[in-house]
């Protein structure tokens, strides 16, 4: 299982190095948002302004990056796993790379938005603590749905009207607590709502687990 | 009449929840006043609508262990009827938020439980449809009412009691039961919610037997052209 797992995560690796273009694709889609951004508000720019903007730049990347998870795996390599792997692995082992990749999109977010809007931040540690978490749960969430958008088609608005609703309750207490980042940030305060940010994660892992067997079969 | 009996009580209590809920005695209260008596019609809406989303997700659950068309079914008309309750619960809702706190809609971690739902269960019929084929229709859809419902759950239940909220009984708004009358109220309102529930269980039953005419019909088409 776990030998599978890491298989997969390497598998996706490599495959993603091979056509480098569809990841410079995505952090190319971040600067680009960034900078319009920071054209609109014109350099004058408030820290809850900050923060909301980065969470909304950072979802709609976040769509655009997960929701390829499947594409290819939908038609063809479907059934070339079929017989290979365990479909908990598979799930498990696009949550993980999901995850890292997600990360990376969400730091370099981060380092982009310092660059360009850059507020002074109390606490980057804490910041970025959150957005490891905030990946986290994203990738489990995106990666599941991507599952079920590439099963059911080329609906193109598919993908974020499924996703984004069940993205409420992370957004929602992420931006409570991030903007205290910004501002000021106390551990000890935070930690109920942390908690609460990974459970919501290992809930939503553990749906995947069961329900994903069920996507999976034909 | 003795598998009918529950349609004519539902009817029954939706004659006393209305007539004692207009008429009834309310307790008078600081800037609630007559407004109270929302909580009859807009509270229950929400509450039945819960228990029409958990029965469609038992049946999800069913179809994905038998994969009976007819659990598939039952499942969507649930959830249909259960966004028609949300779309009431969201009207009675606004219009009362209008007169006690002075907007239609306030960002409120109950108000985004209730978007939220309506958002999700829009996304699943729009998923239900983007898909031809009628076995994986059910499935996928299957799949998503439950991974859904359990988010719905801890959107609903949990989030609201982290943050405050304006609605009474959450961050420092007097509740319901601190209010003397309380009790007379609960007799209108917990019978209340058992009857919207029978009434829009029976608005579904009366769904789900048209679908099976339909089906029927279908068949027979198909019998005669061979």
């Amino acid at each position: 299982m776990f030998l599978q797992i890491s298989e997969i995560v390497k598998l996706n690796f490599k495959l993603e190095w091979r056509k480098k273009q569809s990841v410079l694709a995505i952090l190319l889609y971040v600067l680009t948002t960034t900078y319009l951004c920071f054209l609109v508000f014109n350099g004058s720019i408030e820290k809850e302004t900050w923060n909301s903007l980065y969470w909304v730049v950072l979802i709609f990347a976040a769509i655009q990056a997960a929701f390829r998870s499947f594409q290819n795996e939908a038609d063809r390599r479907f059934l070339l796993y079929f017989g290979m792997v365990k479909p908990q692995a598979l799930i498990l082992g696009k949550i993980i790379y999901n995850f890292i990749y997600l990360s990376v999109i969400g730091l370099f977010t981060f380092l982009l938005f310092l660059f360009f809007m850059g507020t002074e931040i109390e606490d980057p540690l804490a910041f970025i603590v959150l957005i490891l978490l905030a990946c986290s749960g994203f990738a489990a969430i995106l990666t599941f749905v991507s599952g079920i958008s590439a099963k059911a088609g080329d609906n193109p608005a598919l993908p974020a009207i499924l996703s984004i609703p069940l993205l409420f309750p992370q957004v929602i207490s992420l931006s409570s607590i991030s903007i205290r980042a910004l501002t000021g940030f106390s551990w000890e305060i935070n930690g109920p709502i942390i908690l609460v940010l990974m459970l919501l994660t290992l809930v939503t892992v553990l749906l995947s687990y069961v329900l994903f067997a069920y996507l999976w079969r034909d | 009449m003795k598998r009918h009996w529950w349609k004519a009580l539902g009817v029954i209590i939706i004659f006393y929840t209305i007539i004692q809920g207009f008429l009834g005695e309310v307790p008078h209260y600081f800037i609630l006043n007559e407004t109270i008596r929302n909580m009859y019609f807009h509270v229950t809406m929400w509450f039945a609508m819960i228990i029409l989303m958990l029965a469609s997700v038992i049946y999800s659950v069913k179809h994905l262990s038998s994969g009976s068309r007819i659990s598939d079914l039952k499942a969507k008309e649930l959830a249909l009827t259960g966004v028609v309750l949300s779309i009431a619960g969201l009207l009675t809702g606004s219009l009362w938020a209008k007169y006690t706190w002075g907007a239609f809609w306030v960002n409120d971690a109950k108000l985004n439980g209730a978007a939220v739902t309506f958002l999700i269960y829009l996304a699943y019929f729009i998923l239900r449809n983007s898909v031809e084929d009628e076995q994986k229709k059910g499935r996928l859809a299957a799949v998503y009412n439950i991974f859904a419902f359990v988010m719905m759950i801890v959107f609903l239940g949990i989030l609201p009691r982290m943050t405050d909220s304006l609605h009474p009984g959450n961050g420092g708004n007097p509740g319901f039961d601190q209010y003397d009358l309380d009790a007379r109220m609960q007799m209108v309102f917990r019978p209340a919610v058992i009857g919207w529930t029978l009434i829009a269980v029976w608005v579904t039953t009366l769904k789900i037997r048209y679908h099976q005419l339909l089906w029927k019909k279908e068949e027979m088409n198909d019998e005669l052209e061979n």
